[in-house]
This record gives structure tokens, C-alpha cells and sequence, in this order.
């Protein structure tokens, strides 16, 4: 069963896009001898091929991202403020006024105007981002520039709690699926198959595209977190999915159709194995599906995924239930897909 | 300042013990610990913390006031899906709140985040913000677990973790006005260092955030001859004009206008000026909208004058001053006390 406490330690870990250093760390240590071969490519993935028991049918391959989405610092002001453009689609609402840590270790605040001082209709909104800025508490350039300077990433200066069943944490999308990953990798496999941490997929699924295309997959299943809208005030038809209620299985979204076998078998094996699951009931979002469902000549491709509530903000939140469930049901399917043929 | 590390532990002490709107307890605890070191302190009935210092048969009373609730929200109600609807308890900023980690003060202290729809869901986008009293806390609990740990009136602050930045300056929620309580608990600490010719109250006041009803009880019960409010205001940053606010790093602002004591601000200025310590001035052309305006009209009436530690980001999580502002007040206000007769 994968471990709460490695799913903390890859959470605390920065891992923006393109800056995935820390979180590759603790996954090459976490897998070292436990696969027969694991390799870093020219972009940063880590990819894991490791041998089961048995020789599969269907080449497999199992995708999951170690980078988060976060904030870049792009040009420090005179006075010493900062100003920073984002790095994937963070929810610019939940910016202002907001800790963050520079570079993991620089604490800074998103300032946000005293609403004391802001007209009646400026209250209600947000402020877009190019008005927001990053404080360090610096006096002027030069004291930031010593401490600060542009390119640098920040992150959400956030905690991990794991109290009344449930994950609170930042970076939840995707280290839980980093995680689901890792605990395959320590274990037995019925087969061989091959997995892959990827980089920027929060920047358009790009370390997916080069890992399919090294790894040429006839099918393969995205470990990932998705939006739950199951919320205060949130029509029921447009939840989504709900935290607590299983893994969430995905027929459609703005990157992929799934395969509609994969998905139906996944279903399938979930109600034969008393898993809880649920269909992800909207066609939105994306993940590295899109990349990996189109690279080469094509492979058959399913999302398995844990409900996450507050995606891309300070804090998401899942069911440790959920995660723990969405690991069987990745296992089982994996099994299942890596005996069968690749074609119908 | 070698004093800036030991006074930014106090603050840091001050922010981590939370206080909302009558419901100060905490707060008024870990202030009244302190405070005992010096003078001897009591709680009244009102939430507010009072410390006596000097000669209580002294001609001239002084009252040194700042305030120790801080804005937070209040549970209304457990809905039927275990999110707790909340309302504003002090002027909170909507626009900070969606998605943003909070501390649920029910039976027990738990985490919560404040709901937020995902932006694809949202109408228009992300651009508008519901009023606080349209948002939900997420305990991440079903209605009948939530119901045996939080009730209606249950407080919620928002998540701080007190941080140090460059150049003296800290961040915490709560620096409005865990920071002029600071400032207080630092003047008790050197008033009581030498003999006072003065009687002195030290003040840390509740309710402040909803209409100032704890200053402006005590200030009756009290009796002061004259009042210094210690609160926070505007410090410089991008989008305010430099008009409308002092800078941080420049010491206190001093407040000048129609409604308090010029010449208790033209005094506490020389005092600065001869101890060669910076200080700044907020002119209002009204009332202060801080505790001085239910002070000065107490009784007959009380001179009063209100001292601002420069802020930025009032009211969010990310509240920034200058520690050395912090001193600079203390020290401020100190020697004008030990100069009263």
C-alpha cells in the first residue's frame, strides 16, 4: 500500500515545471534497485522499466507527472518588489494575498491592496496578474537581487495534513500519482511493464510526448489527479466527481477520447473487486493522455485519477481512502491490459 | 536594535494565538503572561486585557491602548453536506479567501480551505468574488462528523505561518494589531524598568474589528486624562498612491486631524525628533477609524492620539511591517510617558 509519509516528503519537494530537480531526487532514490532499468532523458524524466513475472502481450506503459504548477519570477523592480508571470494554469484568484517561498526557502507574500482603500466594485474582483507582485521585504533591487533574481520559481508557502481521512497538501496533482507509481515499482508485477515520471505537464504535456516516443507504448494508463467540483453551492450536475467516492475514470476531455474498451474494462474489474470508482462526469480538463494517446503511431490510452478538491491552489484536498483505491485499481488494470493483445 | 530578534519572537507569539472579535480569549492569554511580568493584569468582563502600571494616585492617567482581537470569520451553520457557511467577524477581504487554507476553532482545532468553484466552472470566468457570507468552509468532513466537532459560532482565522523576510520585516495574518500589542507590551517592559510620576494602563482591547466596543468600555471605566491608540495603517505599496500612506521602515505614523489631540501629536513628534528616531504623519480628515474615535468622546472627553505601525496587505493572510517600526513606537512612546508630571 503506498506510503502517506513518501507522498508528504514528494509534497514538501518543490517540482515546478521545468525545475523538477527535487522531486526526481526522491524518486531515483526511492526506486534504486528496484527496477531493471532506470534512466533520466535530455528533458528530465525518469523512466523505469521494470520486469514481472511473465513476458506481457500488450507493450504497457504507466505515465504520471512530477511537476506542479507555481509561479516565475520574470523582473525585480526598483523598489525590491517582484513581478512573475505563471507557470501552468495556477487559479489567479486564489494568488493575492497568498505566502509563497522563492526557490523554496525565500519567503514572500503576494500583495494584494488593503480593500479599506479599494472602491466598492474593485472588492468584488480579482486582481489580474499582471497588478499582483511578490514581497521579500526587500528595500530596493539591489537587496532583493542578492537573494532573488529573475527565472527563479516559487511555489505556495503551504503544510501537509492528514487528519479525519483525508489529504490536505499542496502539489497533491500529480505526487499522489508519483507516489501510486513508486509503491508499483517497489513490488512484484505480474508483467513488465514501463514507468514514466514525466516533466512539464503542466505546461503543455510535454515530457509525456518524449517519454512515449522512447518508450513507443501499445497501451498505457495516466496515474493522475483530477478536478472535483463536489463543493458548497455547486450544482450536483456539474461536480464532476466526488472525493470519497473512488477513483475517477475518465471517457473524454479536452486532450483525449479514451479507449472505450480500457475504460469499460476498467470499470469492470473495479465492480468485480469491490473498488469503488466513478465516472468523471465532464468533458474538461486534460493530462498527459493527449500527449501519450498520439505520440508515434498511437497508443490505447485510459486515465485512472483521484478526486482532488482545489486543484492548482494553496491547498487540494483527497480522500486517503481514494488514493489508496485508485493504487488497486491501476494494479489490477495494468494486470489485466499487459495480458490481453493490444488489438481488439 | 539588538532587540529586534527577542521582539520578533513576541510578535510571533502574539500572531500564533488566535483572537477574533469577542472571542479573544487565546490572544488575551498569551498577552496577559506576558504582561504579568510587569504590572498586575486582569481580563474584565468585556474580553479586554488590562495592565496597571505607575502611581494609581497619579493627577494624570494614561491610557495605552491597541487591540487584541483580529478579523476572522464565524460558522452560521453546518449545511446538509458538512460545509460550514460562515460570515465575516471583522472586515475580511473577500478576495483572498477563495481557495485559501483556514484554522476551524470547533471542539477541536482543525484545517479547512474555503471552497472555491474550479475557474471552468465559474460564469465569466474567474474575475468576480461571492461575498463572504455566500462562502463555505471545506473540513472535508460529512454533515454528521462535522456536527460532533463544529457549531455556529465556532471561529475560523486564516491559516499564518509567521515568516521572516529581508530587512527586518515580517509577515503573519494578525499583524492588525498584534503588532501595536507588541509595541505596548514593549513600552510595559521598559515603563517598568524605572519609577513612573504617572498612572498607566496598558490596554489591549477587544472587539475592535466590529465598532470598537472593548476601548471604549474600558475607556469609561478607566477614567484616563489621555489616551495613545496603537493600531496599524498603510504602509507604501504598489497600487496605493503614496498619498494615501507612510513607508514602511519610517516609524510610526502619528496621527493629525480634526478629531484627535494636536498637540499630544506635535509632542510625541519633538520626543522623536530629540531621541533622533524616525516618525511620519497620517493626516485624516475625519474620524481615526481605530479606537480612538469611541475614546476621545468617553465621559467629558479624552485627549487622545492614535500612533500607526506601517502595514502592507491590511486584512490578508500576508500582513508585512517592519519590526524596527515596532521598537521605534515603543521607545517612542516610552519616553513620552516618562516625561509626564
Amino acid at each position: 500500500m503506498a506510503d502517506i509519509a513518501l507522498l508528504k516528503r514528494l509534497c514538501e519537494a518543490n517540482g515546478v515545471s521545468g525545475s523538477e530537480e527535487e522531486v526526481r531526487a526522491i524518486i531515483l532514490g526511492e526506486v534504486k534497485g528496484c527496477a531493471e532499468s532506470i534512466e533520466v532523458d535530455a528533458l528530465g524524466n525518469v523512466i523505469v522499466f521494470k520486469q514481472g513475472r511473465r513476458t506481457p502481450r500488450t507493450r504497457l506503459m504507466l505515465s504520471a507527472h512530477m511537476d506542479e504548477v507555481g509561479l516565475i519570477v520574470t523582473h525585480i523592480m526598483a523598489d525590491g518588489l517582484l513581478k512573475f508571470a505563471e507557470v501552468g494554469g495556477i487559479d489567479r484568484r486564489v494568488l493575492c494575498g497568498t505566502p509563497v517561498l522563492v526557490n523554496g526557502e525565500i519567503p514572500g507574500v503576494v500583495g494584494a491592496k488593503p480593500i479599506h482603500l479599494m472602491k466598492s466594485d474593485e472588492r468584488e474582483k480579482s486582481v489580474p496578474v499582471e497588478d499582483l507582485y511578490i514581497d521579500i521585504g526587500a528595500t530596493d533591487k539591489e537587496e532583493a537581487e542578492s537573494f532573488v533574481l529573475p527565472g527563479d520559481i516559487v511555489t505556495f508557502d503551504s503544510f501537509f495534513d492528514t487528519s479525519h481521512g483525508k489529504i490536505k497538501s499542496r502539489a497533491l496533482d500529480d505526487r499522489a500519482g508519483c507516489v501510486i507509481m513508486i509503491d508499483m515499482i517497489k513490488g512484484e508485477l505480474p508483467y513488465d511493464m514501463t514507468f514514466a515520471f514525466v516533466v512539464q505537464e503542466e505546461i503543455g504535456l510535454r515530457g509525456a510526448k518524449t517519454a512515449a516516443y522512447q518508450i513507443s507504448p501499445q497501451a498505457a494508463i495516466v496515474v493522475e489527479t483530477t478536478t472535483a467540483a463536489d463543493v458548497a453551492d455547486v450544482d450536483e450536475n456539474k461536480r464532476v466527481c466526488r472525493v470519497g467516492k473512488g477513483p475517477v475514470l475518465s471517457f473524454m476531455d479536452r486532450h483525449t477520447v479514451y479507449d472505450k474498451e480500457y475504460y469499460k474494462l476498467a470499470m469492470e474489474l473495479a465492480q468485480n473487486n469491490n473498488i469503488p470508482c466513478q465516472p468523471k462526469e465532464a468533458v474538461a480538463g486534460g493530462n498527459d493522455a493527449g500527449a501519450i494517446h498520439s505520440a508515434g503511431s498511437g497508443a490505447r490510452t485510459v486515465a485512472v485519477s483521484v478526486a482532488c478538491r482545489y486543484l492548482h491552489a494553496p491547498m487540494g484536498l483527497i480522500s486517503q481512502e481514494d488514493f489508496h483505491n485508485a493504487e488497486k485499481l491501476v494494479m489490477k488494470l495494468a494486470e489485466e491490459i499487459a495480458s490481453r493483445p493490444p488489438t481488439r | 536594535m539588538e532587540n529586534l530578534q527577542n521582539l520578533k519572537e513576541l510578535v510571533f507569539l502574539l500572531c500564533s494565538a488566535p483572537g477574533t472579535p469577542g472571542d479573544e480569549h487565546a490572544a488575551a492569554q498569551a498577552a496577559q503572561e506576558e504582561l504579568e511580568k510587569y504590572g498586575r493584569t486582569v481580563v474584565d468582563h468585556m474580553g479586554n486585557v488590562l495592565c496597571e502600571l505607575g502611581d494609581p494616585s497619579a493627577a494624570r492617567h494614561i491610557l495605552l491602548d491597541a487591540h487584541i482581537d483580529q478579523i476572522g470569520m464565524i460558522v452560521t451553520t453546518i449545511d446538509a453536506e458538512g460545509f460550514l457557511r460562515i460570515a465575516p467577524c471583522g472586515g475580511v477581504d473577500r478576495r483572498v479567501l477563495p481557495g485559501s487554507p483556514v484554522v476551524v476553532y470547533g471542539k477541536e482545532k482543525a484545517f479547512g480551505i474555503v471552497c472555491c468553484l474550479p475557474p471552468h466552472l465559474v460564469e465569466g470566468g474567474e474575475d468576480k468574488v461571492a461575498p463572504v457570507d455566500k462562502m463555505a468552509v471545506d473540513v472535508g468532513m460529512e454533515k454528521e462528523q462535522a456536527s460532533k466537532l463544529f457549531a455556529p459560532g465556532d471561529r475560523v482565522l486564516l491559516y499564518s505561518n509567521p515568516r521572516t523576510l529581508l530587512s527586518n520585516r515580517i509577515t503573519s495574518a494578525g499583524l492588525d494589531d498584534r503588532a501595536g500589542a507588541a509595541v505596548l507590551l514593549r513600552c510595559a517592559e521598559l515603563l517598568s524598568r524605572k519609577p513612573l510620576r504617572s498612572h498607566v494602563t496598558v490596554l489591549l482591547s477587544s472587539r475592535e474589528e466590529v465598532g470598537g466596543q472593548g476601548a471604549r468600555t474600558a475607556a469609561y471605566s478607566l477614567q484616563p486624562t489621555e489616551a495613545i491608540v496603537v493600531d496599524v495603517s498603510f504602509a507604501s505599496q504598489p497600487g496605493v498612491p503614496e498619498t494615501k500612506c507612510g513607508k514602511l521602515g519610517m516609524g510610526p505614523m502619528i496621527g493629525l486631524g480634526p478629531s484627535i489631540d494636536r498637540c499630544m501629536a506635535e509632542d510625541l513628534a519633538e520626543v522623536a525628533r530629540d531621541l533622533e528616531l524616525p516618525y511620519q504623519f497620517e493626516v485624516m480628515g475625519g474620524e481615526t477609524g481605530t479606537n480612538a474615535d469611541g475614546i476621545t468622546t468617553s465621559r467629558e472627553g479624552v485627549c487622545c492620539v492614535t500612533m500607526s505601525v506601517p502595514l502592507r496587505y491590511m486584512h490578508t493572510t500576508a500582513e508585512v511591517v517592519d519590526l524596527a517600526d515596532i521598537e521605534t513606537t515603543a521607545q517612542i512612546i516610552t519616553e513620552y510617558v516618562m516625561g509626564v508630571k
